[in-house]
C-alpha cells in the first residue's frame, strides 16, 4: 500500500503543516507506513529549506506558479492515481480544501481533523471530533485514496510554529497570489526522476532524498480570481492568542499583589490576565480582564492565582490545555475545574515558580 | 453645602483606606449603569452622571463607618452587590454617587445541616452557596435564572424569586434572619428563629428596600433537603391562554404543589419551544419535587386535572426535562446575548407583574395588544406566567423590539419605558401589583403612588424614618 | 445577480448535559448514539453569518443603486426547520425552501452536496452559493468543497467579508491559514462563510411578518431534484460506525509540599516542565 504526506509549501504555514505531519505520523497512524512526502513549492530559494521539513526521507517536488489549491489539488489527484497510492496525509488550515478536492476528483474518501488513523485489513479506520467537540466519531473511509486532514491540534504536538519557510511573508513580492501565474495547458508539467527508490539517489545535508522533480509552473491558475490582495492577518489581543497565562484573582489582595503576581508572569515569560473583580477595583487595566466582557483564552498553560474560578472566570480559560489554581481556599472551585492544584497563598507560590521556570527555559 | 467629587474620593480613603477605593474611570461609567440602560455598556455611550467612586466594602463595621459618613456628608450611596439588577437600581440618578460593593464580603459562615439554615456574607453568589448545599444533599430551593451571577445580599434587597418558587416561596419565605446597616451607622441583626409574634415583621424592613433603607450585610436563609432524582416533568401544547389560566389555576386551588408551574404564550414558547411546539401554541408545564411519594403524588395529580382539557395535547416529557436543565444564566450566555444585540439591534426586555386569576387573563391581553398596535419596530410580544399562587399568578412580558432610527441611548424613552408604562396602566387598572420580583429600581418608581395606594403612608414613612437625609439610593422605589 | 444561501438547523449541543454524551455503536443513523430530538433547534452559526451576509448584500445594492440581489435559502431537514424559513421570508428572502429527504443526513457530507448542487443547478437556484463552512453534528466542512468540485465553480472559504462591485462582481475577504485574502470573483462562484464578524441574523419585526404571511415555504423531495437518495446514502465514501464520549472534568489534583518554595518545585517538577518545554 502506498501512503504519502502531503506539504503545501506555497503557504507560509508549511513548518506547521511540516510538524503536524511529523507528530502524527509517529503517535497519530498505527498500521500504515508513509514513507513519502510531496512537498508543493513555488521559489526557488525555498526549495532546500522545505526538503528539510519533510518528515520522511524521500521527497517529491512539485514547483508550483502560485498557491492555488484547485491547481494543487489536480497535481496531486494525477500523482495519487498514476501511483496507486491508498492514503494522503493533509496538515494545516488548507488541508481540508485540498484533500477534498483531491478525494472528490480520484472517486476517494475524505475525512478532516482526524485525531487518529488506523489502517488494518484494507481498513482505514479515523477519529475525529464531532457534535461540537462534545465526542469522538470513528469512521470507516470505505474509498480510495483515503484523504486524510489531520487536527489542529497535531500542530502544537509538533511544536512547529514559526513562520513558513517559504519567500518570506505573505504579501511580499508577487509569487503565491492565485491567478497571477502564467498561463499553460494542465499536464504540462515535466516531471523528471531523480532518485531510484530501490537503489537510493543521493541524500541531502538533512538526510533527504529527492526522488522525482515536477515543474508544473505551466498549469493554468484559475482565472476567475482577480485583484489579488494579501495582507497580514487580523490582530488580536496577545491574551486571546496567548500560549502561557498567569491569572490574578482578587486572592492577590491589592494593587501591589497584583503588580508582583505581573513582576513574576513576566519572569515566567507568560502573559498576566485577570479577573473581574480586580479590574473594578482597578488593580490592572480593563483589557486584561479575562471571561465576563473579557477576553478568552485558550493557552497551553494557565495558572490560576488568588481566583475563586466563579463561572465567569472559567468561561474565559475553560479552553486552556492545563490549568493550574492556586488558591488559599481548598474548597475553591477552581480546584476542582483545574488540572493540578497548589493550596497556598498565590503571590508567594507564584514568585517561587516564576523563578524556577525562568531558570527551566533558560 | 455638598462637597466636591475630590473631596468625597479624599474623604472615602480616609475611612477605609485608598485601596479599597476604585475611580478608576472606565469603571465608574461602567457602574453608572444597570441592565437597565444595558444598551449603552454594550454599545459604549453613556449618559448619567458618573459615580464619584465604587468603594470596595470588606466588613460590616467599614459599611457603618461608610454610611455615617455619607449620611453626614449628604452624599448619595448605592448599594450593589451581583450588578446583575434590571430596573435601574445600580443607576447613578444623581452625580458624584458613591457606590458600595459588596462582593468582596463573600464568606459563607456557616452551613448548619441540623437547623437547616445557611448564614452568608452579602457578597456570596447564590450559586456558591447552592454547591455547598447540595455536598450536603440540601438545596436553598432559591433558584432565579441569574444564580450563576447574583449574590444574596441583592438577592434579598430586591426580593427576588426562584424558579422553583411554587414549592419554596420567594426568598421573602427563606430569610430567616439577617444583618443590616443603616445611615446613622446603626449594625441591626434580626436574630434567626423559625417563627415570633413579638411584633411586626421587620425583616420585611429590609428584604425587598433595594438599598433605599439600608444596607444588607449577611443574610440567614433556610435549607431544604434536595431530591433530584424523584423530580417528574409534564407538559402540554393548547391554543388558548385562557385554558392555560384555567388549568393553571385548578391545579394551584387543588392543593398542588408543584416546583415549577409555567404558562407560555404563543410568541414566548416560539423562543424555547418551537422544537415541539407550532407557532400558534401555548406551552403549559409543571415539575414536580420533593420526596418520591411526594413528586409522584404531585405529578398524578396535575395529570388527573389537566386530563380532563381536551384542548391540552401531552407532549413527550423529556422535552420539558432538556429545558429544564438549561434554565440558568450564565455569563456565557449573557455575554452572547450583549453581542446578538451590539449586531442586531434587537433587543430582548422583560416586565413582571402579577395579578389574581380573575384579573391576569385580561391583563395579559390587553397590554399584549396595546403593545403590539402602539409601540413600532416590535419583533416579538409574548410572555408567561411562571410564579403562582392559590390567589393568582403573574405574568412576565417577554418582548423584544429593534432599535430603529435613534441612537442607543433613546432606547429606554423610545420604545422601553412607553411599553413598561402600558404594563403598569393595564395592570393597576385592574388591581394588580405593578412589580412581582425585580424591585421598583428607578424605572418603575414613578408609579410609586398608585402602586401603594393610601398605604404609600407607611411606605414613605419608612424612609423618612430610617434615611432622613435621603442618600441611599436616590430615585430608587422614590421617585426624585 | 442571484444568491442561494444553505443553511442548516441544528440541536443547540450546549443545552445537552455531560451526562447526555452517550457513547454508541453500530448504525448511528438508527437511535444508537446521541439523543438531540428533546433540544432546542439554532442556526448554525456560520450559516448565520452567511444569511445575514447576503441582506447585507442586497442593503447594499439598494443603496448604491445596484440590481439588488435575488435571495434565496435552502435547508435540508424536516417541519423543524419551517419557523427559520418563515423568519427567512419575512427578512425579504424571495424564496425559502427545505428539502425534505426522509433520511439522516448529519453524517453524509457527500449527499447532502449532491443535494446543495442540485438546488444551485435549479432553474431557481443562484449564481452565488453562499454556505457556512462546517456545521454539526458532523463539523466535517466538507461540503463547500465537494459542491464546488461537483459545479464546477471558483470556491473561496474562511469568507469574513463580501463586498458587490459593479458588474456582478464580488470582492471577497477570506481569512486564509497565514493571511488575509482580498479577492475579485465573478460569479457563478461558491463562498463558504467562516469566523466573520458578522454572526448574527438581524430580526423581522411583527409587521413583517404580517406582510409576508401569504408567501409559503417550499418543500421539496429528494426526487424533485432528481436524486436517489439510498443510493447516494450508501455511496457516501465514509461512514461513522461509533462515537466516544469525550471527558472534560479536570482531576484537581492537589500538588503536596510543606512551604510554597517546596509546593512549586513539586508542581514544576511533576506537573509543567514537559508543557513549559513546549512552549
Ligand atoms: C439574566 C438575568 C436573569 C434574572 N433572573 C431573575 C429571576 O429569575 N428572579 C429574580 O428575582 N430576579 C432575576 N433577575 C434580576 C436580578 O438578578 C435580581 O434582582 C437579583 O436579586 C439581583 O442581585 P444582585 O446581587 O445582582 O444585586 P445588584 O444588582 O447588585 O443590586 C440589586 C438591587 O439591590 C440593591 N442592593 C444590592 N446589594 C445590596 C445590599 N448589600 N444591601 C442593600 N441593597 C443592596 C441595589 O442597590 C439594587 O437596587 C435576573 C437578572 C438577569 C440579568
Amino acid at each position: 500500500m502506498r501512503a504519502m504526506a502531503v506539504i503545501d509549501g506555497t503557504l507560509g504555514s508549511a513548518a506547521a503543516q511540516a510538524g503536524a505531519l511529523d507528530a502524527f505520523l509517529r503517535d497519530g497512524l498505527t498500521g500504515a507506513a508513509v514513507d513519502e512526502t510531496v512537498v508543493l513549492y513555488r521559489a526557488d530559494d525555498g526549495r532546500e529549506r522545505l526538503i528539510e521539513l519533510s518528515p520522511t526521507r524521500d521527497v517529491r517536488l512539485v514547483k508550483m506558479a502560485a498557491s492555488c489549491p484547485d491547481t494543487a489539488a489536480g497535481v496531486i489527484a494525477e500523482m495519487a492515481r498514476a501511483g496507486d497510492v491508498s492514503l494522503l496525509l493533509l496538515a494545516g488550515g488548507a488541508g481540508p480544501e485540498l484533500a477534498t478536492r483531491i478525494a472528490c476528483r480520484c472517486g476517494g474518501a475524505v475525512l478532516t481533523d482526524v485525531l487518529h488513523a488506523q489502517a488494518e485489513a484494507g481498513r482505514l479506520v479515523c477519529r475525529r471530533p464531532v457534535y461540537s467537540n462534545h465526542m469522538t466519531g470513528r469512521f470507516e473511509l470505505r474509498a480510495r485514496p483515503w484523504c486524510v486532514s489531520i487536527d489542529a491540534g497535531w500542530a502544537c504536538a509538533g511544536g512547529a510554529g514559526e513562520a513558513g519557510p517559504d519567500t518570506g511573508k505573505p504579501g511580499e513580492g508577487s509569487t503565491g497570489k492565485p491567478g497571477e501565474g502564467s498561463t499553460g495547458k494542465p499536464g504540462e508539467g515535466s516531471t523528471v526522476e531523480t532518485g531510484d527508490r530501490s537503489a537510493g539517489g543521493a541524500l541531502s545535508a538533512g538526510g533527504h532524498r529527492v526522488l522525482s522533480e515536477a515543474d508544473e509552473t505551466g498549469r493554468t491558475v484559475d482565472r476567475r480570481f482577480r485583484d489579488v490582495e494579501l495582507g497580514p492577518p487580523p490582530e488580536t489581543g496577545d491574551l486571546a492568542g496567548s500560549r502561557f497565562v498567569v491569572v490574578a484573582g482578587y486572592g492577590a489582595g491589592s494593587r501591589e499583589g497584583v503588580a508582583r503576581i505581573a513582576a513574576a508572569a513576566t519572569r515566567a515569560g507568560a502573559d498576566l490576565a485577570v479577573s473581574r473583580p480586580v479590574v473594578m477595583n482597578a488593580w490592572a487595566p480593563m483589557d486584561r480582564l479575562i471571561g465576563v466582557s473579557g477576553t478568552r483564552t485558550a493557552p497551553d498553560l494557565c495558572i490560576v492565582v488568588g481566583a475563586s474560578g466563579a463561572a465567569a472566570l472559567h468561561w474565559g480559560i475553560e479552553g486552556a490545555g492545563l490549568i493550574v489554581a492556586v488558591n488559599t481556599d481548598e474548597r475553591a472551585p477552581i480546584v476542582a475545574n483545574a488540572d493540578v492544584a497548589v493550596i497556598d497563598d498565590g503571590v508567594a507560590v507564584i514568585e517561587e515558580l516564576a523563578g524556577m521556570i525562568a531558570e527551566l527555559r533558560r | 453645602m455638598s462637597l466636591s467629587r475630590e473631596a468625597i474620593v479624599e474623604g472615602l480613603q480616609h475611612i477605609v483606606g485608598p485601596e479599597h477605593v476604585v475611580t478608576d474611570e472606565q469603571v465608574l461609567v461602567q457602574s453608572s449603569v444597570d441592565n437597565f440602560r444595558k444598551l449603552q455598556n454594550i454599545f459604549d455611550v453613556h449618559t448619567m452622571p458618573v459615580p464619584a467612586a465604587v468603594v470596595m466594602v470588606q466588613s460590616t463595621e467599614m459599611a457603618a463607618e461608610l454610611l455615617r459618613w455619607a449620611d453626614e456628608q449628604g452624599v448619595n450611596v448605592i448599594p450593589r452587590t451581583g450588578a446583575t439588577a434590571t430596573e435601574g437600581g445600580l443607576e447613578s440618578a444623581v452625580p458624584d454617587s458613591v457606590i458600595l460593593d459588596g462582593s468582596p464580603m463573600d464568606r459563607i459562615i456557616d452551613v448548619d445541616a441540623c437547623n437547616m439554615q445557611a448564614t452568608v456574607q452579602c457578597g456570596v453568589p447564590l450559586q456558591a452557596l447552592e454547591d455547598r448545599a447540595r455536598e450536603l444533599g440540601l438545596t436553598t430551593g432559591h433558584s432565579p435564572q441569574s444564580k450563576p451571577v447574583a449574590h444574596l445580599g441583592g438577592l434579598v434587597a430586591t426580593r427576588s424569586i426562584g424558579q422553583f418558587s411554587t414549592l419554596y416561596g420567594g426568598i421573602e419565605d427563606m430569610v430567616v434572619g439577617l444583618e443590616a446597616v443603616f445611615p446613622n451607622g446603626q449594625i441591626c441583626r434580626i436574630k434567626n428563629v423559625p417563627r415570633r409574634a413579638a411584633g411586626p415583621d421587620i425583616r420585611h424592613v429590609v428584604i425587598g428596600n433595594e438599598g433605599a433603607l439600608c444596607f444588607i450585610t449577611e443574610v440567614t436563609v433556610k435549607l431544604f433537603p434536595y431530591f433530584p432524582e424523584s423530580n417528574r416533568f409534564l407538559g402540554w401544547t393548547l391554543k388558548s391562554m385562557t385554558t392555560g389560566f384555567e388549568a393553571l389555576r385548578e391545579v394551584m386551588v387543588s392543593g398542588f404543589k408543584p416546583s415549577v408551574a409555567r404558562l407560555y404564550d404563543p410568541g414566548d414558547a416560539g423562543l424555547h419551544f418551537s422544537h415541539f411546539a407550532a407557532d400558534d401554541d401555548c406551552v403549559l408545564l409543571f415539575m414536580a419535587e420533593g420526596p418520591p411519594g411526594i413528586s409522584r403524588a404531585t405529578a398524578d395529580g396535575i395529570q388527573a386535572i389537566v386530563d380532563t382539557y381536551p384542548e391540552c395535547t401531552q407532549v413527550d416529557s423529556a422535552y420539558i426535562e432538556t429545558w429544564f436543565n438549561d434554565l440558568c444564566w450564565g455569563p456565557d450566555k449573557i455575554i452572547a446575548e450583549d453581542e446578538r444585540i451590539r449586531q442586531t439591534r434587537n433587543v430582548n426586555r422583560t416586565t413582571e407583574i402579577s395579578a389574581d386569576w380573575s384579573s391576569i387573563g385580561e391583563i395579559y391581553a390587553a397590554a399584549r395588544d396595546r403593545i403590539v398596535a402602539e409601540i413600532p419596530d416590535i419583533t416579538m410580544m409574548g410572555g408567561h406566567s411562571s410564579h403562582s399562587y392559590i390567589n393568582g399568578t403573574n405574568m412576565y412580558f417577554n418582548y423584544f423590539f429593534n432599535v430603529v432610527g435613534v441612537g442607543p441611548e433613546e432606547e429606554t424613552t423610545k420604545y422601553y419605558l412607553p411599553i413598561i408604562s402600558i404594563i403598569c396602566e393595564e395592570t393597576l387598572k385592574r388591581g394588580g401589583s405593578i412589580v412581582h420580583h425585580h424591585g421598583m429600581g428607578k424605572a418603575r418608581a414613578p408609579w410609586v403612588k398608585d402602586e401603594y395606594g393610601s398605604s404609600y403612608y407607611m411606605l414613605e414613612t419608612l424612609k423618612q424614618a430610617f434615611d432622613p437625609s435621603g442618600i441611599m439610593n436616590k430615585g430608587t422605589i422614590f421617585p426624585i | 445577480m442571484r444568491i442561494l444561501v444553505g443553511f442548516k438547523v441544528t440541536p443547540d449541543f450546549e443545552s445537552l448535559r455531560e451526562a447526555d454524551w452517550i457513547a454508541g455503536e453500530g448504525n448511528l443513523a438508527d437511535g444508537a448514539g446521541v439523543e438531540t430530538r428533546y433540544v432546542p433547534r439554532l442556526l448554525n452559526c456560520f450559516d448565520e453569518s452567511a444569511l445575514e451576509l447576503a441582506l447585507r448584500l442586497r442593503d447594499a445594492a439598494a443603496g448604491r443603486s445596484f440590481v439588488e440581489p435575488q435571495l434565496s435559502a435552502v435547508s435540508i431537514g424536516g417541519s423543524q426547520v419551517e419557523p427559520f424559513l418563515t423568519t427567512l421570508l419575512a427578512l425579504g428572502y424571495g424564496r425559502a425552501a427545505r428539502v425534505d429527504v426522509g433520511a439522516d443526513v448529519d453524517f453524509a457530507p457527500a449527499a447532502v452536496a449532491s443535494i446543495l448542487a442540485a438546488c444551485a443547478h435549479d432553474s431557481d437556484g443562484g449564481d452565488v452559493l453562499l454556505l457556512g463552512c462546517r456545521s454539526g453534528p458532523g463539523d466535517g466542512g466538507t461540503v463547500p468543497f465537494r459542491v464546488a468540485e461537483t459545479l464546477g465553480w471558483p470556491c473561496l472559504s474562511q469568507v469574513v467579508e463580501i463586498e458587490a462591485l459593479s458588474g456582478d462582481d464580488l470582492r471577497v475577504t477570506c481569512l486564509a491559514d497565514d493571511c488575509l485574502l482580498r479577492v475579485t470573483v465573478r460569479p457563478p462562484c461558491v463562498l463558504a462563510v467562516g469566523n466573520a464578524v458578522v454572526s448574527r441574523l438581524r430580526v423581522p419585526t411583527l409587521r413583517d411578518r404580517l406582510a409576508r404571511r401569504d408567501v409559503l415555504v417550499d418543500v421539496l423531495r429528494a426526487a424533485d431534484l432528481g436524486i436517489d437518495i439510498d443510493l447516494l446514502l450508501e455511496r457516501e465514501p465514509a461512514g461513522l460506525i461509533g462515537l466516544e464520549a469525550v471527558r472534560r472534568a479536570r482531576a484537581g489534583v492537589v500538588v503536596g509540599g510543606e512551604t510554597p518554595h517546596e509546593k512549586a518545585r513539586h508542581l514544576l517538577d511533576d506537573h509543567l516542565r514537559a508543557v513549559i518545554e513546549r512552549l
